[in-house]
Order: C-alpha cells, then sequence, then structure tokens
C-alpha cells in the first residue's frame, strides 16, 4: 500500500536519529509478516505504533529488538540501551521468583548470578520500583502480579539500564494500580522527564492520540505514518485500512478501531 | 544400640561406603538440575529418556559391545544412546508443530518398545532387570569416581548460566535480549539431563531416576519463597533424601535405590503438609500474567 502521507512533513537532522529501520522484511514458516517497512525514530520522539491484529506490529517490535528474523532490510540504531517490554508474558503463578530476584537479573552482569543483588543494587531497584510507583512489589513473587502490576515490573526491568528508546510492545494501558501513577501518567513522565524516545504499540487511539508525538499504522508495511492529528482522520484511516474495516467514530468524532475487526 | 552401631556401623562395609558417597553426591546434584527441570515442565523428559535407555542396554548386549551392564563399554552405548535420544526429542520440539508431551509420548514409547523387541531376541527379559531397578550397592570406586566428575560438571554447567537458565525460566526472550544464545544452552541442558540420567541409570534403574531428580525439587518449590531459596532447598533435599534412604536401607534391610526415593517423598509430603499448615490456599480463580490476552504477531 502506498504511504498516504510522507513520514514527516519537515526532514530533521540526520544527527536526531535514534533508530532508522530500512525495508525490513521478516518471514516466520514462508509466510511474510513484514514486507518492506521503513520508518524512523527521532531523540524526543513518542511514536507510537497502530494497526488491526496480525498486521506484524509485535513482530517489528521484536525485529528492532534483535529478536526476530530479518529476511531483508536492516535495523539501525543508534540508542546507547534500548528497552523491551514484551507483550504478557505467561508465567507459571507457582514460580517463586520474586519481583527483586527477576530485577537482579537484569541488574547483574555475569554469567553467574546468585539470586540477589547487592546493597547497591538493591537500593537502585528500589528506587527503579518507586519511580514507576510499585515499589510495595519488591518481595511479591511474579507469578502472582496482577496483569498491570507485572506490566510495571516488565517495564521497570527494561529501565534498569537506562535506555534512551524503550519499545513498548501493547501494554495494558486500561490498568493502573491503587494509588500508583496512571499508566498514561508514567509514559508521560518517561518522555517527558527521562527524555527517553519511545516506541509503543497500543490499540488505544485515545491515548495514541493524547501522548504520541508521531503515528505510523502498520498493515505488513508503513501504509500511512505522520502527527497523529493527520493520521487518526477518520478519512485517513479508513483509506489506509479499507472502507469495510469496521473503524467506528466516538462521540469527539476520533477513529476508534474495534480490537480484532479489521484483518487484511 | 549404641551410637557407632546405628550411625556408623553401617559405613563400614565398602560396597555401603561406595553407595553412600554416590548418594550424598548425586542426591543434591539431581536436586539441583531437576530444580530447573521442573521449572521448565521437563519432567517428563528426563523420565522418557530413563526409559529409553533401556533399549541402550538392549542395544549395547545386540552389537555385543558389552558382556554386562555394568561396564565401560556399557556405560559409553549408553550415555550416546541417551543423548542421541534428547537431541532428536529437543530437535522435534523445536522443528516440529507437535507438543511437547506428545513427542515425549511416542519417542518414550517406541524406544522402549525397539529395547524390548531387542531383548527378547537375545536372552529374555532378564538382563532388563538391572536397568529398570539398578544396584546402587553394586557400585565400583570407578562408579564412585565417575558420578563426582559428573556432579562437578553438572555443578560447573549450572553455575556459569545461572543467569541465563533463571531468565529462560522467566522467557527465553528476556534471555536472547541480554545476548544469551539461548537455542544452544537448550541443546547443552538437553545433553546433560541425558548424561545425568545415563551415568545414574545403573545405580537407581530407569523406572526410579525421575524420583531423585524431580522430588527434591518438588518439596524445595512447595516450601521456598525465592528462587534461591529453591535452588538451595533442592540440593539440601536432594542430599537428605539419600543419605536417609542409604542409612534407612541398611537398617531395614531393604533395596537402597527404592529407599532413597521413599525418603524424597516422605520429605515431599512433609513440605506438603508444612506448606497447608503455615500458608493460606492460594486462590483458585486468580488468571496468571499473560493469559488474558491472545497472541499477537
Amino acid at each position: 500500500m502506498e504511504a498516504l502521507q510522507p513520514a514527516r512533513d519537515t526532514p530533521g537532522n540526520d544527527a536526531d536519529v535514534l533508530l532508522r529501520v530500512q525495508d525490513l522484511h521478516v518471514s516466520y514458516d514462508d509466510a511474510e509478516v513484514l514486507r518492506g517497512v521503513s520508518m524512523e525514530i527521532r531523540r524526543g520522539d513518542f511514536a507510537c505504533v497502530i494497526g488491526p491484529n496480525g498486521a506484524g506490529k509485535s513482530t517489528l517490535m521484536k525485529a528492532i529488538a534483535g529478536l526476530a528474523p530479518i529476511s531483508r532490510g536492516r535495523v539501525e540504531s543508534r540508542a546507547r540501551q534500548v528497552g523491551y517490554v514484551p507483550q504478557q508474558l505467561p508465567i507459571d503463578p507457582a514460580l517463586p521468583l520474586t519481583v527483586s530476584e527477576f530485577l537482579s537479573l537484569r541488574l547483574s552482569k555475569s554469567r553467574a548470578w546468585l539470586g540477589a543483588a547487592s546493597k547497591s543494587g538493591r537500593m537502585q531497584i528500589t528506587a527503579q520500583l518507586a519511580e514507576i510507583g510499585a515499589e510495595h512489589l519488591l518481595d511479591r513473587r511474579l507469578g502472582r502480579l496482577s496483569g498491570g502490576e507485572f506490566q510495571r515490573v516488565l517495564i521497570a526491568y527494561a529501565l534498569l539500564n537506562k535506555p534512551d528508546l524503550l519499545l513498548l510492545d501493547e501494554p495494558l494501558t486500561g490498568v493502573d494500580m491503587r494509588g500508583g501513577l496512571s499508566f498514561d501518567g508514567l509514559l508521560h513522565h518517561l518522555h517527558d522527564h527521562r527524555r527517553i524516545a519511545i516506541l509503543m504499540v497500543s490499540h488505544d487511539l485515545h491515548l495514541v492520540e493524547h501522548l504520541a508525538t508521531v503515528v505510523f499504522c502498520v498493515n505488513r508495511n508503513v501504509c500511512l505514518s505522520g502527527p497523529p492529528k493527520e493520521v487518526l482522520k477518520p478519512e485517513n484511516l479508513a483509506k489506509a485500512y479499507g472502507h469495510h474495516s469496521g473503524m467506528v467514530l466516538d462521540q469527539k468524532g476520533s477513529a476508534f478501531i474495534p480490537l480484532g475487526s479489521i484483518r487484511k | 544400640m549404641s551410637f557407632h552401631q546405628i550411625f556408623v556401623e553401617f559405613l563400614e562395609l565398602p560396597q555401603m561406603q561406595r553407595a553412600f558417597l554416590i548418594a550424598v553426591i548425586a542426591g543434591p546434584v539431581a536436586g539441583l538440575l531437576g530444580a530447573f527441570i521442573t521449572s521448565r515442565r521437563m519432567s517428563f523428559f528426563s523420565d522418557a529418556i530413563a526409559h529409553a535407555a533401556m533399549t541402550g542396554v538392549a542395544l549395547g548386549f545386540t552389537l555385543r559391545l558389552a558382556d554386562d551392564t555394568r561396564g565401560p563399554a556399557m556405560q559409553g552405548t549408553l550415555v550416546i544412546f541417551c543423548v542421541a535420544i534428547a537431541l532428536v526429542m529437543a530437535w522435534l520440539f523445536e522443528r516440529t508443530t507437535l507438543h511437547t508431551d506428545t513427542v515425549i509420548a511416542f519417542s518414550y514409547a517406541g524406544s522402549v518398545a525397539l529395547g524390548v523387541v531387542l531383548i527378547s531376541r537375545l536372552r529374555g527379559y532378564r538382563v532388563l532387570e538391572g536397568a529398570l531397578f539398578g544396584d546402587i550397592l553394586a557400585a565400583s570406586w570407578a562408579d564412585v569416581w565417575t558420578i563426582t566428575a559428573l556432579a562437578v560438571v553438572t555443578l560447573g554447567f549450572l553455575f556459569l548460566n545461572l543467569r541465563a537458565l533463571t531468565l529462560m525460566v522467566v522467557q527465553e526472550d528476556l534471555a536472547r535480549l541480554e545476548g544469551f544464545r539461548t537455542r544452544r544452552l537448550n541443546y547443552f541442558f538437553v545433553v546433560l539431563v541425558a548424561v545425568v540420567v545415563a551415568l545414574l541409570l545403573r545405580q537407581l534403574g530407569a523406572l526410579l531416576i525421575s524420583g531423585l531428580v524431580v522430588v527434591p525439587a518438588a518439596s524445595a518449590r512447595v516450601v521456598a519463597g525465592t528462587f534461591r531459596r529453591m535452588l538451595l532447598l533442592s540440593a539440601v533435599f536432594g542430599l537428605t533424601g539419600a543419605a536417609t534412604g542409604v542409612f534407612s536401607s541398611y537398617h531395614l534391610d531393604t533395596p537402597t535405590g527404592p529407599t532413597i526415593v521413599l525418603a524424597d517423598v516422605a520429605l515431599l509430603t512433609a513440605c506438603l503438609l508444612f506448606a497447608c499448615v503455615t500458608r493460606p490456599r492460594p486462590p483458585l480463580a486468580r488468571q496468571t500474567p499473560g493469559q488474558s490476552r491472545g497472541k499477537d504477531w
């Protein structure tokens, strides 16, 4: 599909480019999941990837993180550290691995992890959890956390290495913890205060509209990209997804795509 | 009876000394390895390799590589056969859409069937007895040294890969993000399990090896509050069960291998009771993180 909008209206300084994806192709078992995806993420960007289920969004995130086999094209990263928060992981609820132990696995640099962080490591872990409003989870078991709590722990895990680019694969945006920062508040904090460039897959178009500085609509390739006000226009989305996409408009006139309604 | 008669006398017999040494070396190491086997839901994998090992014994006889079940040639045949079957299973897990339990079931049934056919054409089923039940009291000093070397290699592997193996229990992608080569590690892990099973076969037998590997780790998982404590307790329970088993078998005049496994099961029962008394029941309806959404790519 042809791009309906150029990726950027004004080309910025090349030195600002943190991540460049060029003509990326990824195949699994002869099925081509991504066909020629190209995109650029710059420092200070809050980029959101939207698109129907099965469009290859998660594969794109995995390919950028180095976890998917690239059959053609390239991913060029200038980020010092990339943090990757996967989609929800199935965890054995009976596994006696605590949040503190899990996070110490990230901090440890040696192959032989001894099951606990040093005193300074533990302080770092506590501070990281406190930053995202989850310090009370420190000694809880990973398998006993709720979906939203586990998501925060995964974000803490990704943040421990002080990334300058954070990849978030469909976070549970609706789930917030009691007394904690709201999820969009947390993302806002990471982007604006920690100055982390964020690339996030999301189905929540309200959140995308509210937070994103640039939006990529992906359906095997990037079919549309640009500032959210442009990309999220109902007519643009309709063109990008097809007119029978099942897309609906809410009261404010924003486009909304029900989960699973669109398949191409 | 004096303290000496109860606790020391049994160690004056050379075959008891060797059995005790093998048990207290293999017990904790198998327990520690078992902590990872159970966390990775591979309990039946080690069981399948143990049963398939009987075919290794039959093959040894058929090819006239060995005249008895305890010679080094038979040891070699067993290790090669167990490693081969483990690699085939690991390859099938990776490359086919078959479920893990299906692969284990047909590898297990197929290799046991082949073993029985081979043995029936040779000397009848009696030679299988040693492979099925093992005999730790018949162990030689060479066996003690072999098990010691095996323990050193296993502990070394687990220690040097502890961080990667623990991350892989959570999710392989997390280990890959840290730069660990998970595919290679998976293959090393199954080879190690196969070698441990092959070398313990003569001591404990195909039917009981799983007990030594899985039961102490299960006990530890029931009572441990952290992953580190689970690893430590797996080794401690493995050691306690093995030592108690050898000691009890002498005084009760029971076969040593099965008594070790019974001691492990008794420990597991105690741990389960302890957990029931001290901890409230976990809520049954709690949804596991990650099960709320479908996989999307």
